[in-house]
């Protein structure tokens, strides 16, 4: 089961005008945990209005840097990165898990490799890590990143990457794709098309050099620069990909009712067993589920996606009667042995006996 | 710069990446994909772990014991990756008897059964180990086929955690065959073998599902499958034919 673990900020700094970076530590027990391959990232939550939402950033920091960092980028109306970007100080604490993701290849320290990267905006954050820990780690093989921003203000870790390509001379070349700038060479304006890999092909990276592709940015320059690269001869597991969190809803939802307006008679005397305990709690029969209510009243029940479809959240009704607002998960059998979905089970007796444990 | 939604960027081949930004029935799908293959390795591995003390030398043994330990190991590869989904890979594993059997003569056709995800094959009982090479023989075939198209999957974490385990279950294939060959060399090891060969293949069959199968669209639509049943049980039935006919099996 996922857990939860709290990392103190030690550092934060604005690196563009919408993002921060920022540095954490975990407690000592937890390093273990926290020991992260390059190319993974950390999922973090918070509580708004006492709705918990989750988001995961990557890890951009190298394994050997001794620490955790990462890059947050301010999305439009995204709750989480505003209040990231706005909210957090060095000395706060923030809860994470540990690192999860498989967005990298195996280091072998005496290979000579050719990688080549491909970031779009934020999509720099995993890069980097594996950028850093590959050219410290990896002593004769050699990067290319390819970067797309909108703007030349916009390019995130601008500096760092100047630094490294002056450290490790010869291993990293970095080549900027700007979308609204003009640059001395045309190639290199614009967005990443069909067209501009062709010309990238041709004139500046030869494909049938390169070892491994690494692509983390938004879909569409995912699907274009994975067909190019296969079309230039690359096999589907030389290509890895890190699509970033552009699928993850941004807002805060309200609470659907509020407790005060519902009678006494809509109330349903909620019983539930979790890792052998059993706890009882009053909840609403109606605007909130037997999950969230079984959340507040803080019982640690599994859940995932609150959908109704991951079934992680499953348990089976002992005694009363609920309804499921929408099952996508339970067939029709497990339906009749009385298991439900707890993020979509809404009570329809006075009294309703839950267990978790069967 | 992004107004691409992800059912279109599935739709054209795109990949996903971490459980942040798969859409939910998306996910629904997937989980239980991963599910129906980890509890068929765990049911598998069971089934066969008898093998270990059945098999005659040393060197059958072993083999058996190495791909009784691989299946448990793929199973507990591709659990870590439903883990990231939420599901807790520790107590996932006490939720089923592995062992249980159904009668010999049982007809479970495709249906899935009890509250687990195990392929409908892996409820019927191995009879000792002429049966259980066979079984291990048709069913690692099956097995090999369907890891060419999970390979493919639209999540990449599973994508590569197939492409990590495929070898090792084809692997197990080779070692199976060099059984069966040990086995038919005698003519009661070979009647033994085809009357193992006619009770697995019909049961290995109905593990690629129904031919037009609805779901298999809405995976499709995902990513998540590409060839369609019908086709990877024509492959299946001719690798079958190719490899059991030279030693007079089919």
């Amino acid at each position: 089961m996922s857990r939860f673990l709290p990392l103190q900020i030690t550092d934060i700094r604005r690196d563009t005008r919408d993002a921060v970076v920022v540095t954490l530590r975990p407690r000592p027990e937890d390093a273990a945990a926290f020991d992260f391959t390059q190319g993974q990232y950390l999922t973090f939550r918070h509580s708004f209005d006492g709705e918990e939402l989750r988001r995961s950033y990557s890890i951009c920091a190298g394994r050997d840097e001794g620490f955790l960092r990462v890059g947050i980028k301010r999305v439009d109306g995204g709750a989480f990165s505003t209040w990231a970007n706005e909210e957090l100080a060095p000395g706060m604490t923030i809860e994470a898990m540990p690192p999860m993701g498989r967005f990298f290849t195996e280091i072998n320290p005496s290979a000579a490799r050719q990688y080549l990267g491909f970031a779009g905006g934020s999509g720099i954050t995993p890069l980097l890590s594996i950028i850093k820990t590959t050219l410290s780690r990896e002593p004769k093989s050699q990067f290319t990143l390819v970067y797309a921003n909108r703007g030349i203000n916009s390019i995130m870790f601008r500096e760092e990457l100047e630094d490294l390509k002056n450290s490790y001379l010869g291993r990293l070349s970095v080549i900027h794709i700007l979308e609204t700038e003009g640059q001395e060479i045309d190639l290199f304006t614009g967005r990443i098309d069909a067209e501009k890999m062709t010309a990238l092909f041709e004139n500046w990276i030869d494909p049938a050099s390169v070892d491994t592709a690494f692509i983390c940015g938004p879909e569409p320059m995912m699907l274009t620069i994975a067909d190019s690269l296969k079309k230039a001869g690359l096999d589907e597991a030389q290509i890895k990909f890190e699509l970033f969190a552009s699928g993850q809803p941004g807002r805060a939802k309200k609470k659907a009712v509020s407790k005060d307006a519902v009678h006494a008679g809509d109330m349903t005397e909620a019983v539930v067993t979790l890792d052998g305990a059993t706890r009882a709690f009053r909840m609403p029969k109606q605007g909130e589920s037997l999950l969230d209510a079984a959340l507040a009243a803080d019982m640690d029940v599994p859940y995932a996606c609150k959908a109704g479809v991951c079934s992680t959240c499953r348990a089976k009704v002992l005694e009363g009667e609920a309804e499921m607002a929408i099952n996508h998960a339970l067939e029709d059998y497990e339906v009749a042995q009385g298991y439900v979905l707890t993020c979509q089970c809404y009570p329809l007796t006075d009294r309703i006996v839950v267990s978790y444990d069967e | 710069m992004n107004d691409m939604t992800i059912e279109d960027y599935l739709a054209q081949g795109g990949k996903l990446t971490s459980p942040g930004n798969v859409p939910p029935r998306y996910r629904g799908e997937l989980l239980r994909l991963m599910a129906s293959f980890v509890d068929s390795e765990l049911a598998g591995a069971a089934g066969f772990a008898d093998t270990i003390n059945d098999a005659p030398g040393i060197g059958n043994r072993i083999a058996a014991a190495k791909i009784t330990a691989e299946k448990l190991d793929h199973a507990g590869r591709v659990l870590a990756v439903m883990g990231e989904f939420g599901a807790d890979t520790r107590r996932y594993d006490d939720r089923h008897e592995w062992a249980a059997r159904v009668a010999r003569d049982a007809d479970l056709a495709a249906a899935r059964r009890g509250d687990d995800m195990r392929l409908s094959v892996f409820h019927y009982p191995v009879q000792g180990y002429v049966d259980a090479v066979v079984l291990n023989v048709l069913m690692g075939l099956a097995t090999v086929v369907q890891l060419d198209e999970m390979k493919r999957v639209s999540y990449a974490p599973l994508a590569d955690t197939f492409r990590e385990i495929a070898p090792r279950e084809a692997r197990h294939v080779e070692l199976g065959l060099n059984g069966l060959r040990q086995i038919v060399a005698r003519d009661d090891g070979r009647a033994e073998a085809v009357a193992a060969i006619q009770y697995w293949m019909p049961k290995v069959e109905a593990t690629f599902g129904q031919a037009g199968s609805k779901r298999f669209d809405t995976l499709a639509r995902f990513g998540l499958r590409h060839t369609e049943n019908e086709k990877l049980r024509q492959i299946w039935t001719q690798r079958v034919r190719d490899l059991l006919l030279p030693m007079g099996l089919a």
